[in-house]
């Protein structure tokens, strides 16, 4: 049956919220991983290229080795397996050996007993480069004579979607927009720089203790690059303080690892906020020329995108980050032709990577700029011209793919068009004030595409002490994971909620849910349990010999009702070899459709802002952001409220404030002194609304909401800061400055 | 290398240093106190908040030889104490924490405040914290914990969000 409860407001999810499972440790100042010590510790430090892109010429590691304190100081021939690591590429070394390709590039790093012998060891180390010809911009990386970076060209990956006849498409068009959008370098920023420790076990194998979101993937590329095999590693990737996409790809770990498996001591090894900056990955700039045009009446007709985006030195998941770009180019909307271009250049500006939004958030700061010129040029109100340009609840996805029915961005705008904000004036002066009311839509897959690596896996057990355990690899990043696995483990295995004890984020569970990426974690966990649940049930009624039984709350109940067996009694009189335990595999929602980029599953997000901005120092301040996500059924109020706000102060963030600038290779920020991201003075009053109505049949339940907030923050706030100024907002943040420039322009 | 003595969560302590280690590193390599975090190291991030002489203070930016003759009170300290209990429930409830990793500055700092004999209002508690960065919440539960710690701005009662998913 189609769930048509009313929506959630912000009151209600608020009212609905509790503490979170982990509130009391946090609060209890319970250490993170950067902050465990051992008795055995060194330190670690890693010696970073000075030169965005240049030769090694030689490498002279022996003063280095002769310091005092200093145990091991290694580079690339001191790999024992895979000397690179990446995701569909292999080209990041673990160690450069012959070029650098990037700043802060490691080439060597040792182990001391201090961290005064380590960076002084690190200052003993010779290394002679010769510098190559700079590559700092994707157009120059992709010319025919520019120097490749890896193999023998700069285009790492190149993606299109054609549908439709264009030319005639642009013919039939009334009215035509035509743009270059410009996004920012976004830091992820997290307060916890990378870092942890490797802890050797004595016999050849060793643990890592370092946040990260994905352990079991993570030990087989460790394993991979120590010449270990797996099960001598251990990865262990939480508690982490934040990592939002940035902490998903390997960084230090594999330094960290050869360091104490060369000293065979514990070695910390933490990135300062520096090289954090220099390492991290960041979001891709792109650049976005689109072209879009509708019929006298308001129809849309056609779209044509060209995305160019630089991912720097590395691929690591840029190619997948691009086919995101390419899927939400279109948006929610219908079309007679369409034509998305797109092509990822490597360079040397850093290195940039996963992060919340991944690959759509630019596209989608592009495409509702553009849906509001549009509506303005065919004379309609932003929320009309949207409205008459959805998709149907049936209809295929943005690249043609079969998709799971939903009709969230409908539902999501209707929301939006009622509440009273969007109601009100769009735009008035105060003042210096200019203010402006902007809204946006947007949808956004869930999960990984086609290609995977959608499959995951979980266990279930009866513990000795009567509770049940939920074995998964995901991890706790703040998202409200342990909250989540506990609601959905008793709704799905019939137990009380404080029975579920949740094991998270550890390689030694064995049990691999993929990664906690792609905003995955409670959909797939929701999908796994509610599998898993009928074969548990079972193997407790086997257990105990009558299939009369039901699980219950705290026991076994009979068909009155009635606590026949406590787990904790059923647990005792077995033997600990006989506890039971039920696995289940799940092998992912994915599209029938023979398209490996496609995504089966969408959500979508509607949202309202109000901005004012300062027409004497340029400053834009955002006041109210609302937002309705049609985003399936809440399990956590207090996750689901807590990832929209935090998301959505993060896409605002993009819009106004962040972006990190390089000049020839180098960061000209390398802390929080010049890269800004919102505080508690910049943060709006923030609403939230839960549209949990799916559509009849739906299987697939709650959707993700961890990246969303931020696909949807920042072309709303981008909205809102264009009607203010009546400026054509093409580069993002809109920060101060370009407002001036904007405003010395007007007459 | 100096030698100091002050008061650490209310016990003399005695060490001998350098004269510019960063107090920040003397609690969490020192004497093993890892709840004040290093997030910036200098001074932007208020992850590594403590009280010297009662005040907040960032320790990345103390150097040893400030602190000598002084009193601090790091996180581990004030967690224990009964006082900050509304502050630590009202980020529970509220939603204030998500990593946790701004955590024990952000309640330094509003602990510090719920407590002066005359406590801010909400207005001037957020501009007064806003000096701790939070990079998980959007400050959404964090501003529900200040609404619920700190009297609402003299003369202008607070504009609740009118909700429109009510069916009322």
């Amino acid at each position: 049956m189609k769930d048509a409860r009313p929506p959630l407001s912000h009151a209600q999810l608020v009212a609905r919220m509790r503490p979170r499972p982990d509130a009391a440790e946090r609060l209890a100042g319970a250490p993170y991983l950067t902050d465990r010590q051992h008795p055995e510790q060194l330190f670690g430090a890693i010696l970073g290229s000075p030169h965005p892109h240049a030769r090694i010429l030689s490498l002279d590691l022996s003063a280095a080795r002769a310091l005092p304190g200093v145990h091991c100081v290694i580079a690339a021939d001191d790999v024992p397996g895979c000397k690179a690591f990446g995701l569909r590429h292999v080209d990041r070394p673990v160690f450069c050996a012959e070029r650098v390709r990037c700043i802060g590039d490691p080439i060597a790093a040792v182990a001391a007993e201090t961290p005064e012998q380590a960076r002084a060891a690190l200052a003993a180390i010779r290394v002679e480069y010769q510098p190559l010809p700079l590559i700092d911009d994707p157009q120059a990386a992709l010319a025919p004579d520019a120097i490749a970076l890896h193999g023998d060209s700069n285009l790492l990956h190149r993606e299109t979607h054609r549908h439709g006849n264009l030319a005639a498409a642009i013919a039939a068009s009334q009215h035509i927009v035509e743009g270059e959008f410009l996004t920012p370098r976004q830091m992820p920023t997290y307060l916890e720089t990378e870092g942890g420790i490797a802890e050797p076990d004595g016999q050849g194998g060793l643990t890592l203790y370092f946040g990260a979101q994905n352990p079991i993937g993570q030990r087989q590329t460790l394993a991979a690059i120590l010449a270990l095999p797996e099960e001598r590693v251990r990865v262990v990737n939480g508690p982490l303080g934040g990592s939002y996409g940035g902490k998903d790809e390997l960084t230090i770990q594999p330094i960290a690892a050869l360091l104490a498996l060369h000293s065979g001591r514990p070695v910390r090894l933490r990135l300062s906020r520096e090289e954090s900056v220099d390492l991290g990955v960041k979001r891709h700039p792109m650049r976005i020329r689109m072209k879009s045009g509708c019929d006298a009446g308001g129809r849309l007709l056609f779209r044509q995108v060209e995305i160019l985006a630089d991912t720097g030195a590395y691929a690591t998941h840029g190619p997948e980050i691009l086919d995101a770009a390419v899927e939400h180019a279109s948006g929610p909307y219908r079309y007679q032709a369409l034509s998305i271009e797109a092509r990822l250049a490597y360079t040397n500006n850093g290195i940039a990577g996963a992060f919340r939004g991944f690959g759509a958030v630019q596209v989608q700061f592009a495409l509702e700029r553009q849906m509001d010129e549009l509506a303005a040029l065919a004379g309609l109100a932003p929320d009309e011209f949207r409205a008459r340009n959805l998709s149907d609840l049936n209809d295929r996805g943005p690249l043609g793919q079969v998709v799971a029915p939903f009709d969230g961005p409908r539902l999501a705008l209707e929301q939006i068009r009622q509440h009273p904000l969007w109601q009100g004036p769009r735009r008035w002066q105060d003042g210096r004030w200019l203010h402006g009311v902007g809204m946006a839509l947007v949808q956004r897959s869930d999960g990984f595409s086609k290609a995977g690596p959608n499959g995951a896996g979980l266990e279930v057990a009866l513990a000795a002490d009567g509770c049940i355990e939920v074995r998964t690899s995901f991890t706790e990043m703040g998202q409200n994971l342990l909250d989540v696995i506990r609601i959905l483990g008793a709704r799905h295995l019939g137990c009380d909620e404080a029975r579920i004890r949740p094991r998270i984020g550890d390689s030694a569970s064995g049990v691999d849910s993929g990664p906690s990426a792609a905003s995955r974690c409670t959909t797939v966990l929701n999908q796994l349990l509610q599998r898993l649940a009928p074969a548990w049930r079972a193997r407790l009624q086997a257990l105990v010999g009558d299939d009369g039984l039901e699980p219950g709350a705290d026991g076994l109940l009979d068909l009155q009702g009635q606590l026949r067996l406590d787990y904790a009694e059923l647990a005792a009189t077995l033997e600990a070899d006989q506890l039971p335990v039920e696995r289940c595999a799940f092998a992912g929602e994915v599209t029938p459709s023979d398209n490996p980029i496609a995504h089966f599953v969408f959500g979508a997000c509607a949202a309202v802002a109000h901005v004012r901005v300062d027409r004497w120092t340029g400053q834009v301040q955002v006041l109210r952001l609302s937002n309705a996500g049609a985003l399936g059924p809440v399990v956590s109020p207090l996750g689901y409220l807590g990832q929209l706000e935090g998301g959505l102060l993060m896409g605002q963030g993009m819009a106004t404030l962040e972006e990190l600038p390089m000049r020839e290779g180098r960061y000209l920020a390398r802390n929080l002194d010049g890269y800004f991201v919102p505080t508690l003075l910049d943060a709006p009053q923030i609403e939230v609304i839960a549209i949990e109505e799916v559509p009849e049949g739906d299987e697939i339940g709650p959707r993700g909401v961890g990246e969303i907030g931020v696909n949807i923050g920042a072309p709303a706030v981008a909205n809102a800061i264009a009607e203010a100024l009546q400026m054509p907002v093409r580069q993002l943040p809109v920060s101060a400055e370009r407002v001036l420039d904007h405003l010395e322009r007007q007459p | 290398m100096i030698d100091i003595e002050f008061h650490l969560n209310g016990e003399p302590v005695r060490l001998r240093c350098p004269a510019d280690r960063r107090l920040l590193d003397i609690l969490r390599e020192d004497f093993g106190l890892t709840a004040a975090k290093p997030g910036c190291a200098i001074g932007r991030c208020g992850a590594c908040m403590i009280w010297l002489d009662d005040a907040p203070a960032n320790a990345c930016l103390l150097l040893a030889l400030r602190i000598h003759g002084r009193s601090v009170r790091t996180y581990e300290a004030v967690c224990r104490d009964p006082a900050s209990q509304p502050v630590r429930d009202a980020l529970a409830e509220g939603g204030g924490l998500q990593c946790g990793y701004c955590t024990p500055g952000m309640v330094m700092t509003l602990a510090h405040l719920h407590q002066l004999p005359e406590p801010p209002d909400a207005p001037a508690a957020r501009e007064l914290a806003s000096a701790n960065l939070c990079r998980c919440t959007g400050y959404g539960g964090i501003r529900r914990a200040i609404e619920r710690l700190f009297e609402p701005a003299e003369g202008s009662a607070a504009t609740p969000i009118r909700p429109c998913g009510d069916p009322a």
